[in-house]
């Protein structure tokens, strides 16, 4: 009985609404707005002689003018990201001599002290120790330079007037203009730049940021570009030339980047996410005088601290396997020989080797220690003097000793760009695909976020290679 | 095998062109073949059936001749199928004319409510392009159970009318009124309101989306013979062919209602002006609309341009004290009335 009743109800009150009509929501809700405004305009006295923010309104004009907007932008992140590289090698250098030259040969002739088995002193000290070392040392400096500056300018409110001048290029691509600001964030770090896709509010447009953002060159491979391209590229010209050219190949690389993020946005908008919710809006906040000691306490916690961490969590086990496989033996040859066999012919087709495909799987966890695994995993399967033994990572203080270890591995020009390429191109590392599940709760977006960036890579180092061998 | 770069860049050009063939969006063999197993009995029947009831809704007779012409199916499969209805009693000849029994109109009404939930929902919900919604909704209608329907229509909060302006049928088979006439039919000077938009065929409807017509825009005629149709709409002239306009429903306003003129979109606001908002358009909906409401679009509030951009899209508008940008698309479907 009584539920005939409630059910009755339910049957009226769907019979009314449906009679009422769709216009009914929408008129309720904007009466509610204008009761609301209605009652601010009666009550809430603004003083108009003041004229809204005045000094906003000059910089406004400046900042988003045709002759001023576009240089104002580049000029303010090429000298963020100029005082992020360069600012970062002194205090990398320093933590480098100290953690890898210093603290590591204390632990190690500990370990010696204490009589310490063999393999357990290098699995922990040579594998894990000096992986985390090693993520530390390059990556806590720029992050700890690029972060606040990066936040500061935030703060300010210069950031928003970026994506506001940026949209339309954007928007051809289907993404949001604030994605030039997580694209950016993506130079210092892609994991930071997945979390800071948070500032966009659309579905389908935050989805595509954290999606590209990998396409953006992040500080673990900045060193690795400007390294191989000052080996091999700058090699190629006349020494006066060298260090600019090999500087114009590392832009190349990052411009090229930003070329797969705006093609891989379109795209995935056109095809995949066309059904994800789209809305746009943006709004540009008031200048404020950044509050300058928070912003950096804040940003060296909430940003810097948080990635560090995440990124030794993942690489203390890289070391660890990176240590396992040149130790571990299968018959008479060790796992890591075995792999870069196996691999070589695969690498071959792509313009890379064995030990290149090797290095990027083990240093899935981070990007920073791809060079130093090459190094070692070159040196032991070439059996040339040099390096620091089984499983241990090196790096050398010369540039050209790097090379000659990378020439006697049979790298060529095609090898160097084809890396460059490949390190563009691959993967992002753990803690980003960490952080993109954590952001998008999906194992599917985080699988395909994962796996798109390689097979793109494989396509286009086949492509170079084939092509770059019928030429030459 | 020896290598070669040519073989190797051949054959990668032949997988990837296969790979294309195959799966690229829509037209992708693997889609048309995936799609083809699809046309099974249950979905020739209510295809059928659909066809009948939109022909019987606008006064028209068909015969088989016509009903195999329409339906993109296998010829004889669709004279199979016609006769298992006559038997299960769905459809019935009178001399050669295909009609509709009550149970069959009431299958029929199911498919048109499925059909026009999910356009609705598509449009509410989703961010796919208008163009796709139709041949979304075509898929689906064949897949939702009642119940699934029932709980799609109670999440929508049981919409009277789908994107375009058609009726849905509710759970009992009740429907709207349309009101309105096609706009051909107006004449000179009327005041009206496009209560309709016809999505078939295709060709049209793309010419319609291509002029940016809204849904729920007042309109005046000014100037209708048969070789063009023009009218003004939110400050903006139309020029329309009488085959396409033919696709538009208007309803006529009565004189009582005050006719605000001169509304104009957003999005033809100049620097320096200023402006009263008056509304934002039945187009912009589900979550763009609420995100406009809540930043403070609504009726009255006044509004300028702060920012233009040196792109020249978006542009910052000033709105209650506050600077939000907004793209063109989007300021086309906020209605002012410029001071």
């Amino acid at each position: 009985m009584k539920n005939k009743n409630i059910d009755s109800i339910i049957e009226l009150s769907n019979e009314l609404r449906w009679q009422i009509g769709d216009d009914f929501h929408d008129n309720l809700t904007e009466g509610i707005y204008a009761d609301a405004a209605q009652i601010v305009a009666d009550t809430v006295k603004v003083d108009s002689s003041k004229k809204r923010f005045r000094l906003d309104r000059q910089i406004d004009k400046i900042v988003t003018s045709k002759t001023f907007g576009f240089p104002i932008m580049f000029l303010i992140l090429a000298t963020v990201l100029w005082l992020t590289i360069i600012g970062a090698n002194y205090p990398s250098s320093l933590l480098a001599q100290l953690l890898l030259d210093n603290v590591h040969p204390i632990l190690k002739s500990g370990a010696a002290a204490i009589n310490m088995p063999w393999w357990l002193d290098g699995f922990l000290i040579d594998g894990v120790y000096l992986a985390v070392a090693w993520v530390i040392a390059v990556m806590l400096p720029p992050m700890a330079i690029f972060f606040p500056m990066f936040t500061l300018l935030e703060d300010f409110g210069y950031l928003p007037r970026v994506a506001f001048n940026l949209d339309s290029l954007f928007r051809k691509s289907g993404a949001h203009g604030k994605q030039a600001l997580t694209m950016t964030m993506g130079f210092g770090c892609n994991a930071a730049g997945v979390v800071a896709t948070r500032i966009i509010d659309s579905p389908r447009e935050r989805l595509i940021a954290i999606i590209t953002n990998n396409f953006s060159l992040c500080n673990g491979r900045w060193p690795t570009q400007i390294l191989i391209a000052t080996i091999f590229i700058g090699a190629v010209v006349p020494s006066a030339f060298s260090s600019l050219i090999s500087l114009i190949a590392v832009i190349c690389i990052a411009v090229l980047g930003m070329g797969f993020m705006f093609g891989t946005s379109w795209a995935l908008s056109k095809t995949l996410l066309e059904g994800q919710v789209s809305t746009f809006n943006l709004e540009l906040p008031p200048y404020r005088p950044p509050r300058f000691w928070k912003t950096i306490y804040t940003s060296l916690i909430d940003r810097t601290m948080i990635v560090l961490w995440r990124a030794i969590v993942f690489a203390a086990p890289a070391g660890a396997v990176i240590w396992l496989i040149s130790n571990v033996y299968i018959g008479n040859e060790s796992v890591a020989a075995w792999t870069i066999h196996s691999l070589d012919g695969f690498g071959f087709l792509l313009g890379l080797n064995g030990v290149i495909l090797l290095a990027y799987i083990v240093a899935i966890p981070a990007n920073e220690i791809v060079i130093p695994t090459i190094l070692m995993l070159t040196v032991s399967v070439t059996g040339i003097a040099g390096g620091a033994g089984a499983g241990v990572m090196f790096e050398l203080d010369s540039v050209n000793a790097t090379g000659d270890i990378l020439r006697a591995g049979g790298w060529t020009l095609l090898t160097a760009v084809n890396l460059m390429l490949f390190s563009l191109l691959h993967n992002p590392c753990s803690t980003t695909i960490y952080t993109i599940y954590k952001e998008t709760k999906s194992a599917k977006w985080t699988i395909f976020a994962s796996i798109m960036p390689v097979i793109l890579g494989f396509i286009v180092t086949f492509l170079v290679a084939q092509i770059w061998r019928i030429i030459f | 095998m020896n290598y070669n770069p040519i073989y190797a860049l051949v054959l990668f050009f032949i997988i990837a062109g296969i790979l294309f063939v195959l799966f690229r969006p829509n037209k992708g063999w693997f889609w048309v073949i995936k799609n083809n197993f699809r046309s099974n009995e249950k979905v020739v029947i209510e295809d059928i059936l659909k066809q009948l009831y939109h022909f019987e809704n606008s006064g028209n007779k068909v015969d088989t001749k016509t009903l195999v012409q329409m339906l993109k199916f296998n010829n004889k499969q669709i004279i199979e199928v016609v006769k298992k209805m006559t038997i299960n009693d769905l459809i019935y000849f009178e001399l050669d004319v295909l009609k509709l029994t009550d149970a069959g109109r009431d299958y029929a009404l199911r498919i048109v409510r499925i059909h026009r939930l999910w356009e609705r929902y598509l449009a509410d919900k989703t961010g796919f392009s208008k163009e796709e919604w139709h041949n979304r909704a075509e898929m689906m209608e064949h897949k939702l159970s009642h119940d699934e329907t029932n709980t799609l229509a109670a999440h929508l909060g049981n919409p009277k009318f789908d994107p375009h302006g058609d009726p849905i049928p509710t759970k009992t088979g009740k429907i709207a009124q349309v009101k309105g006439v096609e706009l051909p039919l107006l004449p000179v000077n009327t005041v009206g309101r496009i209560t309709h938009i016809e999505d078939e065929p295709d060709i049209i409807y793309k010419q319609i989306l291509a002029e940016n017509i809204h849904m729920g825009s007042l309109i005046r005629v000014v100037e209708n013979n048969s070789t063009r149709i023009v009218f003004l709409s939110e400050g903006e002239e139309f020029i329309l062919a009488p085959i396409v306009a033919a696709n538009l429903t208007v309803a006529g306003i009565e004189k009582e209602v005050v006719i605000e003129d001169n509304i104009a979109r957003l999005s033809s606001l100049k620097a320096e002006e200023t402006a009263k908002i008056t509304g934002i358009s039945k187009e912009s909906r589900g979550e763009s609309r609420r995100r406009l409401l809540d930043l403070g679009f609504v009726k009255g509030a006044t509004i300028k341009i702060d920012l233009t951009n040196p792109l020249g899209e978006p542009h910052a508008y000033l709105i209650k004290g506050t600077s939000i940008a907004l793209r063109k698309d989007q300021a086309a479907k906020i209605l002012i009335k410029k001071d």
